[in-house]
């Protein structure tokens, strides 16, 4: 061996140094780069932290902890009197209706296109729900106030509110006057928005089952059915969960088409017919002609909405974690 | 492959076991033909199944085994282009009739396969998801058939102490049996094993074909291997199938000691496939 090395050595040892100092330099570079591209994520983060911390710093100041439960907001009062209790609840009731429907018809359409469509089917249908996810949110926000507005508001509305008159619970959370501009229209558009993220992560996932699984399950005679429910979304769990996180947290940010059709009413009804606001949509249509305590208020409003947010992945992972012991995992 | 040995010569055939009286026939085949799309699959296939008898397939790759045994409970029907003729007899019921309760007959011919395919849940709701398909019964009951089910397929022993533990935690060999015993607390009349045993170590291989061949008392049973030795070893007759056709089916002391066609003896002593 040693008489080998020796050769090898002296064939030259100079310019295989060098060469592989010239690659540990790039493995350097290649460090520091990726290095500062995580870090850089982490900086970001932190600065839009601190600079909401800061603009919302007067505002926390004045109204204290009781900005989380005070429902009246009037800026141009003297003193303004701020509160974040419309909003959030705005912000929530909005997101979880919008979830409500996109979770099972999400799936739904995931459940078609992997499990029962026709071959010939699956193309058009699978484009029109990336499609979906292609509409700029202006554009779903002018459909909701021009068209579907007016239309849930003439035959939808009515219709439940009637149904549910008198119902102790539902005919307060169904009551009238119907209107163009409520919580509930701004579910659904919601609702809409993100359809395609629940539908297009569910169907890769849904493809990620072996074929050999759900033969088995077939194998001991289950309905389509049976094995979508007890094989294939069990076994798909997680994804299924990872989209709809990312689903819900396009909803509790959506600003746009939201502040086109919510209605911009701070006053909290038990209706879901009636106007509501969102934080972010409170923002978008106040900050341009806000100054002092009032804009440091929406900065405040801000702040509140990523935690909000925080709270919600946080408690998804929680969920998930649970799941799994639950599998045995 | 598991094969413990590799052997040139014919695989010997367990001593003492004399060919068993012919059975009355479970599963009939009549010009049964299969087709992926255009490929012509199986060719003219006639042979039956005899009751509570172990029929093996062997033949090289490709050869239709794995094929023929999708067609026993319609699995190729999950898949569009695949498509049966011919005639397939489930006692008196036709197989391949197009308006047959699918669920109803994989619930009378169960299916083993390759790898084995626990479901994401618990080992005891592994067994108990297929038998609350079709009955509903009280948790003690369902206790007692998960227990028998488990005794069945040889585990219970093993996983007595950790029902509630996930189905994919047991080891290979641990999963195939619990999906031998899943297949059989559905109560099949046939159970198809599609070379159960090519992804287990020795030691679980022996302990599964034990396993067939106690099953073999109550059940039909059909497997299809690339072990020559597991065919010699479990089965009372055996089918050599050789590019979509049948070669030779017949007793499987006849096929292993003096086979009638000469593909047959070239496989079996190993000159190809």
């Amino acid at each position: 061996m040693a008489v080998e090395s020796n050769v090898i050595d002296a064939a030259g040892p100079y310019d295989r140094a060098k060469a592989l100092s010239a690659f540990k330099l790039g493995d350097v570079t290649f460090y520091w780069i990726t290095r500062l591209s995580a870090i850089s994520v982490l900086l970001i983060l932190g600065g839009i932290i601190i600079s909401l911390i800061v603009g919302a710093f007067p505002a926390m100041k004045e109204y204290g902890i009781s900005f989380l439960w005070t429902q009246r907001w009037a800026p141009s009062a003297d003193p303004p009197v701020l509160g974040a209790l419309g909003p959030m609840y705005g912000t929530l009731v909005t997101s979880f209706i919008a979830m409500l429907i996109a979770i099972p018809v999400g799936l739904g359409i995931a459940i078609f296109l992997t499990e029962l469509c026709p071959q010939w089917l699956r193309r058009p249908i699978g484009m029109a729900v990336e499609l979906l996810a292609g509409i700029p949110s202006i554009i779903y926000g002018m459909w909701g106030f021009f068209v579907l507005g007016p239309f849930l508001a003439n035959t939808f509305q009515p219709f439940m509110i009637r149904v549910f008159d008198g119902v102790p619970v539902l005919g307060a959370i169904f009551a009238g006057p119907p209107s163009y501009l409520s919580l509930f229209n701004a579910a659904l558009i919601l609702a809409i928005m993100v359809l395609p993220f629940i539908t297009s992560i569910s169907v890769d996932v849904f493809k990620t089952v072996p074929p050999v699984l759900k033969e088995a399950a077939y194998g001991v005679g289950c309905t389509t059915w049976e094995v979508v429910r007890s094989v294939v979304i069990p076994y798909t769990r997680v994804g299924i969960i990872g989209g709809v996180m990312l689903a819900l947290g396009r909803a509790l940010g959506e600003t746009m088409a939201v502040t086109f059709i919510i209605g911009n009413s701070f006053r909290i009804s038990s209706s879901i017919f009636a106007p509501g606001t969102t934080i972010s949509a409170a923002i978008a249509s106040e900050f341009a002609e806000s100054d002092g305590l009032h804009q440091s208020g929406l900065i405040l409003l801000g702040l509140l909405l990523f935690v909000l947010t925080f709270f919600v992945l946080a408690a998804a992972r929680l969920m998930l974690m649970r799941l799994e012991t639950k599998a045995g995992k | 492959m598991s094969e413990m040995s590799i052997s040139v010569s014919a695989p010997t055939v367990h001593p003492g076991s004399q060919p068993l009286p012919e059975a009355p026939a479970k599963v009939t085949a009549r010009n049964l033909n299969f087709y992926y799309g255009e490929h012509h699959a199986l060719k003219n296939i006639n042979l039956a199944l005899g009751t509570n008898r172990v029929t093996a397939f062997i033949g090289p790759s490709g050869c239709g085994k794995s094929t023929l045994l999708r067609i026993f409970n319609r699995m190729y029907d999950l898949y569009p282009g695949q498509r049966a003729t011919g005639q397939l007899l489930l006692d008196h019921t036709n197989i391949l009739d197009p308006k047959l309760d699918l669920n109803l007959l994989r619930a009378r011919v169960g299916m083993v396969f390759q790898k084995p395919t626990p479901f994401p849940m618990t080992i005891y709701e592994n067994i108990a998801f297929g038998i609350r398909l079709y009955e509903k019964i009280s948790k003690s009951e369902m206790d007692d058939r998960v227990e028998k089910a488990l005794r069945g397929g040889a585990l219970w022993n093993e996983v007595k102490d950790k029902l509630n533990a996930s189905g994919l935690s047991l080891s290979g060999g641990q999963q195939q049996r619990l999906c031998i015993a899943r297949t059989v607390a559905v109560r099949p009349e046939v159970i198809l094993f599609d070379e159960p045993c090519s992804a287990l170590d020795p030691i679980s291989t022996a302990k599964v074909e034990e396993l067939i061949q106690e099953l073999s008392e109550n059940y039909t049973i059909a497997i299809v291997t690339h072990n020559m030795q597991q065919a010699a070893r479990v089965s009372d007759k055996t089918a050599f199938m050789y590019l979509g056709e049948l070669i030779e089916f017949d007793d499987t002391s006849k096929i292993f000691t003096s086979p009638s066609d000469r593909r047959t003896q070239d496989y079996i002593t190993g000159r190809f496939g």
